[in-house]
């Protein structure tokens, strides 16, 4: 059985997620004034947000998820064609969801709406990819919740569109809370949960591990996400407490299982790149051990919730990606250029084509732009947030040009 | 050298791309049998759902195809037994842990 998606379907998703970082930190450059008063919900950062979720995280993971799901789970893509149509018509949407949330928010639903039919175009595709799937796994659950909580999310998301252009007929705050809540940590943690349970042991090649963690972590989690969310909706701090809680232990049991698979490792010596999202699990654990840990302690803040949310985004799902972006990038090129050559000739390692000394420069710099940023943020210190945003845009160009450059390889 | 020593022989020169170590020491090869121009080969990978699955098991076709004396060549890839680290030779352990 040929596993394999056509290398063109999850690169398009891939490059143009990588512009899309550019943008979304050139955005949020220029709009660095309204995050160091604490101003989250102005025009320059919902956009500069969407372009770093949607267009940056969502693209990516996509491709990824075209790419990954056939290998891991030994299903084909469903139709490879549908999946061109709906990068294009999601790429569409995206940008001018993004770009209409910037110059004039009332249009956004159009842009929405569009960026919304792409997304179900892609639930659908992975919904008939997974049902041809004979034997479904702990992977598996992570990520049909996962795919749930993005289904969820958008309708959330629409929403909000939905209120800013027409008569608002639902509560702003709960449900802006909950589409954050769906879209980030249920979707993107759910997805990397699960794709982390196949890559860490592959990337280490660890043996012998046993996933005994899996399962409750994934029902940890999932009862966290929903008690959070009706903790908006029922305004009642004890429940958001317990789901937090729930999370932070949801996220713990996760992080024993990723701490047996490395543990057992056979390969002591761990890409750099690959270093950098087992270090992000732990800025993710770390942040919602405080989350947690805030809630007990009734903090209510709106400044602090919101470095919470940015830490979280940046800290663990950002870093995640972009550690794997720069295993999986490497591994779709030497595909497409080097699989039809092996063992005819001598091929480069997928090590060889990328450069690990400026990845790690790379990721400092990453790490150094969002602890800075957060510190500016929270003090609200205009030239520290501004200093901080402009090496994370700094950081992000070079980050482009350092993976681009692999295709060049 | 035999037409399977051939065989066996070529099979050391398809490297794992993501690990650096050919397949031969990686312990991934569980049987090599030639009958007249057709070479059968018996294989595992470290991990059912490796992304490299075709790349590594094209490697193969294409490196043995290349021997003369080879017209056919089938890579029958298994997962029973399932690869363990104990398969591998020495020097892949070696590597692994110091690479």
């Amino acid at each position: 059985m040929k596993s394999e998606t056509n290398i063109k379907l999850p690169l398009s998703f891939i490059i143009f997620g990588i512009i899309a970082f550019v943008v979304a930190q050139s955005t949020l450059f220029f709009g660095h004034d309204f995050i160091a008063n604490g101003q989250f919900r102005v025009p320059p950062i919902w956009s500069g947000s969407h372009f770093l979720l949607l267009g940056f995280a969502v693209m990516i993971a996509m491709g990824a998820m075209y790419q990954l799901v056939p290998v891991a789970f030994l299903t084909p893509i469903w139709n490879e064609k549908f999946g061109a149509v709906q990068f294009i018509v999601t790429a569409l949407g995206i940008t001018s969801f993004a770009i209409l949330l910037g110059v004039h928010a009332s249009y956004a639903i159009y842009g929405g709406a569009i960026a919304i039919i792409g997304i179900l175009m892609f639930l659908f595709q992975m919904l008939k990819t997974l049902q041809a799937q004979s034997k479904k796994n702990v992977m598996s659950y992570f990520v049909i919740g996962a795919l749930s909580a993005l289904f969820l999310a958008i309708i959330a998301g629409f929403t909000l569109a939905w209120n800013f252009s027409f008569t608002p007929f639902v509560s702003q705050d709960p449900m802006l809370f909950t589409h954050i809540t769906l879209g980030v940590a249920g979707w993107f943690t759910l997805l990397i949960f699960g794709f982390s349970y196949k890559l860490v042991p592959m990337f280490s090649l660890s043996h012998g591990f046993s996933m005994k963690w899996a399962k409750p972590a994934f029902l940890t989690y999932v009862i966290g996400l929903v008690l959070l969310i009706g903790s908006y909706w029922l305004e009642t701090h004890s429940i958001q407490t317990v789901g937090w809680i729930l999370l932070c232990g949801g996220f713990t049991f996760f992080g024993l299982d990723v701490r047996e698979i490395l543990t057992k490792r056979l390969r002591r010596k761990l890409d750099k790149p690959f270093a950098f999202a087992v270090f992000a699990i732990g800025i993710g654990f770390f942040v919602h051990l405080i989350a947690a840990i805030l809630s007990i302690a009734q903090v209510k803040s709106p400044t602090v919730w919101s470095w919470v949310v940015f830490f979280y985004i940046m800290g663990w799902v950002i870093a995640s990606i972009l550690g794997y972006l720069y295993k999986i990038i490497p591994f779709l090129w030497w595909t497409y250029k080097y699989s039809e050559r092996i063992g005819k000739e001598k091929v480069p390692t997928l090590k060889e084509m990328i450069n690990e000394k400026a990845s790690v420069i790379l990721f400092t710099l990453f790490i150094i732009s969002i602890i800075g940023l957060t510190i500016g943020g929270l003090y609200s210190i205009g030239i520290v947030v501004f200093l901080f945003q402009g090496l994370l845009t700094i950081t992000s160009v070079l980050y482009a040009i350092s993976v681009l450059k692999i295709f060049f390889i | 050298m035999s037409l399977l020593g051939s065989v066996k022989a070529a099979l050391f020169e398809v490297i794992d791309p993501e690990l650096g170590i050919n397949i031969v020491d990686l312990g991934l090869i569980y049987d090599v049998q030639v009958e007249g121009n057709h070479a059968k080969i018996t294989m595992t990978l470290t991990t059912p759902g490796c992304p490299l699955h075709d790349s590594i098991t094209n490697g193969v076709k294409f490196r043995v195809n290349q021997l003369k004396g080879i017209d056919d060549v089938t890579v029958d890839l298994v997962w029973e037994p399932a690869w363990s680290p104990d398969k591998m030779s020495e020097r892949a352990k070696e590597k692994l842990h110091f690479g």
